[in-house]
């Protein structure tokens, strides 16, 4: 390496550092403030808790309902991305393999892009009409349905993309030794189709955790609200909570830094949701 | 004897071609009426709400298009219009020039190259509104980190959330901060599936690395640059969650975009067909968008594969 290159290089590593920093400093400091204690907190900036306290977090669970908030996160997003990865799966492996007349296949695509790119907030009004005509508003049922609906168009995408990956050969040995179609797709594609569907699992799972605008417009009590919905409840009030809602940040962003620390590689692929293969 | 059981095979194939033909599209199906079900469905029935007058949330019955009118009569829709544009104007320029430079530095061999874009995409995949919580967190006037730290450099405390100018420019940097990413991600790997013989050879024939940037890289990234934009420019219209947490559309209306406003006036107001008239109208632009964004996805799919 000659000098000028170590200093070029030298440059981008300091570049990426503060790049780096930029990023991850606000993470730092939301953490840093749920484990202060209240005095700590406004007594100027600390960028280490002066004491180290958990009571935050236990004032989350007990004054909070932060209990009943997780709990319908866990059902609900559980739900749907189940029902979502069965509607999906399916419609991908027929998009995948088929050839389809009438312009079927442009006019799915052309769907699933919508569900992608309309806003939230264009759904949400129409949808509270319909819900509360069925009595779904502020049910939990209410957000699985919605839920699943709008991330099966997620699902078709990327499984479709995985689906076109495995060779065709394999499930036509399979099914000229007398499987059916269906028998086909189950016990030879979705099995080499998996690391491809765990990885559209766990974008869905993050995807809908993180959904706002949705859950805010079509709950109203700690019956059926969800993580973010919960955290932005601790915000409305005249004098702000700083401790609890610090850390509810941090339990609402905990699960899926982990996942992406888990799942690096693929998780990429999923974030650019296919826009570059 | 032989005739008839011909025509029974004949006719017995016949429907085993129908079946087998039909699975395609059973099995598509169950998707396709979910996906109606929650983006057709919410936009007729949008469209219906727009002509329909409303009254304490309750459905007044038809009023034609005066829904319309009011809305284009309004000035404080046309203020969130322009609020909105200047925003996204804002943020999508930014970032795409931010993600171009990280995607630029990080396109190369790099030591910890993995852990380095984890880092930098991690405020991308936590939820918009734990994103305004931080935020909040470093803007807060008396437990912040942003005042003290003006303050140090000899400047005043900006105040951020309290004035119109610095809350939009504090709300632009908080969208900046969480979508530099999706942009750095995106260009990444266009840069990375690139064909590096012309690069290569523009470097052999002596070429500077400005001028190979600007002659071979750009060109090449044109097409994944603009799926980037028009991607991420859909997505910039309808930004609510953060600004729903930061500032609520204050101080003023000077945050207030269209979506903040349509959410107001559905959900404060009850004005669902007035709501939804002001949504039409962006649903337009965003249609064209997208059909814009497919045609170039499907050109730079052909360009990168």
């Amino acid at each position: 390496m000659t000098l000028r290159e170590r200093i070029g290089m030298t440059f981008v590593y300091l570049a990426l550092g503060v790049a780096i920093l930029l990023a991850l400093f606000p993470f730092w400091w939301m953490v840093d403030t749920s484990l202060k204690r209240p005095v700590d907190i406004f007594s100027g900036v600390a960028l280490w808790p002066q004491q180290l306290t958990l009571d935050s977090y236990y004032r989350l669970a007990n004054d909070y309902h932060f209990g009943s908030f997780l709990l319908n996160s866990v059902i609900i997003v559980s739900s749907a991305v189940a029902v979502s990865l069965g509607l999906g799966t399916l419609a991908a492996y027929a998009l995948a393999r088929f050839r389809m007349r009438f312009g079927v296949r442009q006019m799915a695509l052309y769907l699933v892009l919508l569900v992608r790119m309309l806003p939230g907030i264009m759904l949400c009004i129409p949808l509270y009409i319909v819900l509360a005509k069925w009595g779904l508003l502020n049910t939990r049922l209410g957000l699985i349905l919605i839920y699943a609906g709008l991330n099966t168009s997620f699902v078709v995408w990327m499984m479709q993309s995985f689906i076109e990956e495995i060779p065709r050969d394999i499930e036509e040995a399979a099914m000229v030794d007398g499987d059916s179609r269906l028998s086909a797709l189950w016990r030879i594609v979705i099995p080499l189709a998996a690391p491809g569907l765990v990885a559209t699992a766990i974008f869905s799972v993050i995807t809908t955790y993180n959904d706002f605008i949705i859950a805010l417009t079509l709950t109203s009590t700690p019956d059926a609200q969800t993580i973010p919905v919960g955290v932005s409840t601790l915000i409305g009030k005249i004098e702000i909570q700083w401790g609890p809602m610090a850390a509810a940040g941090v339990v609402g962003a905990l699960p899926i830094v982990i996942f992406a620390l888990v799942v690096q590689r693929n998780f990429v692929r999923g974030l650019t949701l296919g826009a570059v293969k | 004897m032989t005739t008839a059981t011909n025509i029974v095979v004949e006719r017995e194939g016949r429907v085993q071609r129908l079946r087998a033909a039909s699975v395609p599209y059973l099995l598509l199906l169950p998707a396709v009426i979910a996906l109606a079900a929650v983006s057709l469905y919410p936009t007729l029935d949008g469209i219906r709400a727009s002509l329909h007058r409303f009254r304490y949330g309750l459905d007044m019955g038809f009023t034609g298009g005066d829904n319309f009118t009011a809305v284009y009569n309004d000035p404080v829709f046309w203020q969130a219009i322009g609020t909105t544009a200047l925003f996204v104007a804002f943020v999508v320029s930014i970032e795409t020039l931010l993600g171009l430079l990280l995607a630029l530095l990080v396109a190369r061999e790099l030591r910890f190259a993995g852990l380095i874009r984890v880092a930098l995409i991690l405020p991308m995949t936590i939820a918009p509104v734990v994103v305004g919580v931080i935020w909040r967190l470093l803007y807060a006037s008396d437990i912040g980190v942003v005042d003290p730290l003006f303050q140090a450099l000899g400047l005043g405390a900006p105040h951020v959330l309290a004035h119109p100018l610095s809350a939009f420019l504090g709300l632009v940097t908080v969208d900046v901060w969480e979508w530099t990413p999706l942009l750095f991600l995106i260009i990444l790997a266009g840069l990375q599936s690139m064909p590096q013989d012309p690069l290569e050879a523009a470097r052999v024939d002596g070429a500077s690395a400005l001028q190979t940037f600007f002659h071979h890289t750009l060109p090449l990234l044109r097409p994944v640059l603009l799926v980037a934009v028009v991607l991420r420019t859909i997505d910039a219209v309808g930004t609510f969650d953060q600004i729903f947490v930061l500032t609520k559309g204050g101080p003023g209306v000077s945050t207030q975009l269209i979506s903040i406003y349509a959410y107001n006036t559905a959900f404060l107001f009850n004005q669902y067909g007035r709501a939804m008239a002001m949504l039409i109208g962006v649903l337009v632009v965003l249609i064209l968008l997208m059909v814009a964004a497919v045609r170039l996805m499907r050109r730079s799919s052909q360009v990168i594969e």
